[in-house]
């Protein structure tokens, strides 16, 4: 067991060389020079334009900038941005804003999602079932776009100045765990429709199994059979879905985090990219691998607890 | 039941600890509440995050201006009608010729931490901002001192080449030279009359000895936690990386009078249709720039609080006619495709009337803009195809670049389709991903055809919009026009008596771009800004930047 949790955080360290290394690249050859991009609508003066370049060594070849880059990782440098700003606390306190959201969005796509996908299960083929599915197709079409603005008005705005009530914050952080909330439900409102219907669809299998037949004819209570039977043998492919998807919450919160003003790292990396900022984008990535990682990680040790077959050695 | 319990405690453990991660985020949001608590919230103004630290050499960016417009006050500023007024300054007065210029202070000017400004604070400051190894944007600013070549010495073999900057001969501009306590002198490169007008930018504001780092350079800290002379202090520090807003508390010692309203606080946003839900929530008290999709709202919701007035930006095309296709080396060709474009309706349905049709090659908010000086600049689609037709433009094919990355799609198709329609040509829509891609190309003489072009001025004086760009060998000329007659207009009028001669010169300049057409202009920006039932008395000047100090409460 402990051997293997090793094993896997070895086999870490090369996907996380490679994966720097292959955005390193991808970052470098993006065309257009970030010095001129720095300027923006401007033309930066070419005597400023030469001391940027020297100060932040793009004049060096590809091989010798990713060098300088990760030997600094190395030792706990993660270098600085062009406007001269340590990447590590520009992490601090975003990765904390982004971590918040994507934790709200899971809990509530698992309890969204499970719940709606339980209850559809349950009701198979009535008109429960249908609307269900129904709102799952809402869910998927409506772009985060429109969704995150409709709701800001109408539960951000509207609710405030028509109603009174100022429960939903329009945008920031201030109003703590209650910030959270609707950029949340925006963020997972795509994979909640997935995880309703593959919830249906895993428990209405299960249903049909014939322990469950057995299950129900000796006489064991609806509840039990539901939840100790049926439920924890549907849960795998669940598991493995939600983990999975804690790492595209975190990284693909590009849209949600601009409408709601969330200062999180989504947003940064989309900016570095725009700049060119490579320590930035490969310090997100390499983070988010790690996230992916221990997810997966997580993920496959919890196969273990659902199913007593698998063991790991 | 089988399960190992080895699994069961990592995989507990390890739930757990996301658990703990959720929570220990969890109190990091909520503690910032109202922390003062004196009396009624601030007032809240709405930016995009600052480009840089806030230090006014360097700033070069409209969020940072205006945050450091509360902070700082400098020489001079603009009246209701873009004339320079005097502000820290006693008297500006030039030699005979505009090249040895003398500036006088008025007394009572303080810094927030008690010391005077004096002619030492505004001449370190210029020249920290213009030595070259020092990084600040705004360095550039001071190429017109004598001596700037020696503090920001060019690179010998252009920005490609393997040499280095050569090391600043110099670290401070032999132009500058404070002659006592109150007075300075400034010897220019060359002479120049309007040098007066470039005054009131951020650049050219006062710093105290406290940010300075003793070798010509300017304290991180400084950045973080600015000290200005202007109606308002910071309340605390701010990080650029991370902080979300901006505070600052009214400085009750300030000379020109109290500020009228006790505390600011700017709130960075991404999403200007963000702040705008904000703003109608009640939420945010001043937005200096609304997105185009609520101007319509804004106008009905806000009536009086709305607000509409020029600033200085102009949207061009501009033209290969060095090496280009045939149709953009012929100036006659370049008015055909000018008059072609229906610039009413790209302003009113493109840009839903945030930006209205140029009709000069100035901005209206500058001393010498003329209405309608640009006579080709009007649509007239019968005389574009006889004028097309008549010097041989033939079927093309016209290219027109742009660069995709910054919501110029719509127009540049318009304006093709419009060329199209008026002149029978076949066009070719090129996008390059970047602004940064365009200029690349067009520094090679790449670009084939006509390219979107856009000036936002550095200072409010007509000479501003000419020389950088048509000016032989200007910073911006990436047509490669040169004109010897227009270069000595500019010239003359950069050594006129006077600011109202100097724009006589600098018109009949701006007249020669008209016969030449090297760029035509297709635009101009506009303010469109908005404020809360809070507040009153909300202006907002050619750099786009709101006067704080004399924004009211509504009790």
């Amino acid at each position: 067991m402990g051997r293997y949790v090793i094993r896997r955080l070895l086999q870490a360290i090369p996907v996380l060389l490679g994966s720097t290394f292959l955005i390193f690249c991808t970052v470098y050859a993006l065309p257009g020079d970030p010095v001129m991009i720095l300027g923006g609508e401007r033309r930066i003066d070419p005597v400023l334009a030469a001391q940027l370049r020297e100060q932040y060594g793009l004049n060096d070849p590809l091989i010798v900038q990713y060098w300088n880059y990760i030997s600094g990782v190395f030792v706990g440098d993660f270098g600085e941005t062009f406007q001269g700003v340590q990447v590590a606390d520009l992490f601090a306190g975003k990765f904390q804003v982004t971590i918040q959201l994507a934790v709200t969005a899971l809990i509530i796509e698992a309890l969204v999602g499970l719940g709606l996908g339980l209850y559809a299960a349950l009701r198979r083929g009535r008109w429960q079932d249908h609307a269900v599915l129904a709102l799952t197709l809402l869910l998927v079409s409506v772009p985060t776009l429109v969704s995150g603005f409709v709701l800001q008005l109408v539960l951000g705005v509207k609710l405030k100045t028509e109603l009174g009530i100022d429960f939903f914050p329009i945008s920031g952080t201030e109003a703590g765990w209650r910030s959270f909330l609707v950029p949340g439900f925006v963020l997972a409102g795509t994979s909640i429709a997935y995880l309703v219907r593959l919830t249906r669809t895993s428990l209405m299998e299960t249903l049909r199994a014939d322990y469950i037949r057995t299950a129900v004819a000796k006489g064991m209570p609806r509840s039990r059979v539901l939840g100790r039977h049926a439920l924890r043998n549907s849960l795998i492919p669940l598991v493995t879905y939600l983990g999975a998807d804690l790492g595209t919450l975190m990284g693909g919160a590009v849209i949600t985090e601009a409408i709601f003003n969330l200062n999180g790292i989504g947003q940064q990396l989309f900016q570095s990219v725009a700049r060119r900022e490579n320590a930035v984008v490969v310090g997100v990535v390499t983070v988010l691998v790690l996230v992916y990682l221990l997810a997966n990680l997580i993920v496959d040790l919890l196969y273990a607890v659902l199913d007593p077959r698998i063991r790991y050695e | 039941m089988r399960v190992t319990k080895g699994a069961r405690i990592v995989a507990g453990t390890a739930l757990l600890a996301v658990a703990v991660a959720a929570c220990g985020g969890g109190g990091g949001g909520t503690a910032t509440n109202d922390g003062g608590g004196s009396s009624a919230q601030p007032v809240r103004v709405d930016i995009a995050k600052p480009q840089h630290e806030l230090s006014p050499t360097n700033t070069n960016d409209t969020s940072g201006a205006e945050v450091l417009n509360a902070l700082f006050v400098g020489l001079v500023d603009y009246d209701k009608d873009k004339n320079v007024i005097l502000r820290g300054a006693e008297s500006i007065e030039p030699d005979a010729e505009s090249k040895m210029w003398t500036i006088k202070l008025k007394d009572g000017y303080k810094f927030h931490n008690g010391e005077a400004v004096t002619a030492k604070s505004y001449v370190d400051a210029w020249n920290a901002a213009a030595y070259g190894p020092n990084v600040q944007e705004g360095g550039h600013f001071f190429s017109a001192v004598k001596g700037y070549e020696d503090v920001a010495p060019v690179d010998p073999d252009g920005e490609e080449g393997p040499q280095k900057a050569p090391e600043p001969k110099a670290k401070t501009l032999s132009g500058l030279k404070v002659v006592d306590e109150k007075t300075f002198t400034v010897e220019l490169a060359h002479p120049y009359s309007g040098f007066k007008t470039m005054l009131g930018y951020t650049t050219f504001m006062p710093m105290p000895s406290a940010a300075f780092d003793g070798n010509g350079g300017i304290k991180r800290e400084f950045g973080e936690n600015p000290i200005g002379n202007g109606p308002f202090k910071m309340a605390k520090p701010f990080k650029l990386a991370t902080d979300t807003t901006i505070s600052m508390v009214r400085y009750d010692e300030f000379v020109e009078g109290k500020a009228k309203i006790d505390a600011v606080e700017f709130k960075i946003s991404s999403d200007k249709g963000t702040s705008w839900n904000e703003l109608r929530a009640g939420n945010l008290d001043i937005m200096d720039q609304l997105p185009p999709e609520a101007i319509a709202t804004a106008k009905q919701e806000l009536g009086d609080r709305y607000i509409e007035q020029p600033s200085s930006g102009v949207g061009y095309f501009g033209f290969n006619a060095r090496n280009g296709e045939e149709w953009a080396k012929n100036p006659e060709l370049r008015k055909a495709v000018s008059m072609a474009i229906d610039r009413k309706t790209i302003t009113e349905q493109v840009f839903s009337g945030t930006r209205v049709p140029a009709d000069d090659f100035v901005s209206p908010i500058v001393a010498g803009y003329r209405k309608g000086a640009c006579v080709e600049c009007v649509y007239d689609p019968a005389k574009a195809k006889a004028l097309w037709d008549k010097n041989g433009g033939g079927k093309g094919p016209v290219s027109l670049s742009y660069n995709g990355d910054g919501g110029h799609k719509e127009w540049i198709e318009a304006a093709a389709n419009n060329l199209r329609q008026n002149l029978g040509v076949e066009v070719k829509v090129d996008a390059f991903e970047s602004f940064a891609a365009i200029l690349d190309e067009l520094d090679k003489g790449k670009v084939t055809g006509g390219f979107r072009m856009a000036w936002i001025m550095d200072y409010p004086s007509m000479e501003n919009y000419l020389r950088p760009i048509f000016g032989t060998g200007g910073s911006s000329n990436h047509g490669r026009y040169s004109n010897k007659d227009f270069d000595e207009l500019l010239v003359k009028g950069d050594s006129a008596k006077s600011d109202e001669e100097g724009v006589k010169f600098y018109q009949q300049a701006g007249d020669m771009l008209v016969k030449d057409m090297p760029y035509i202009p297709v635009y101009f920006y506009q303010t469109n800004a908005g404020y809360s039932q809070r507040v009153k008395n909300v202006t907002i000047d050619p750099f786009e930047r709101i006067d704080l100090a004399k924004v009211e409460r509504v009790s």
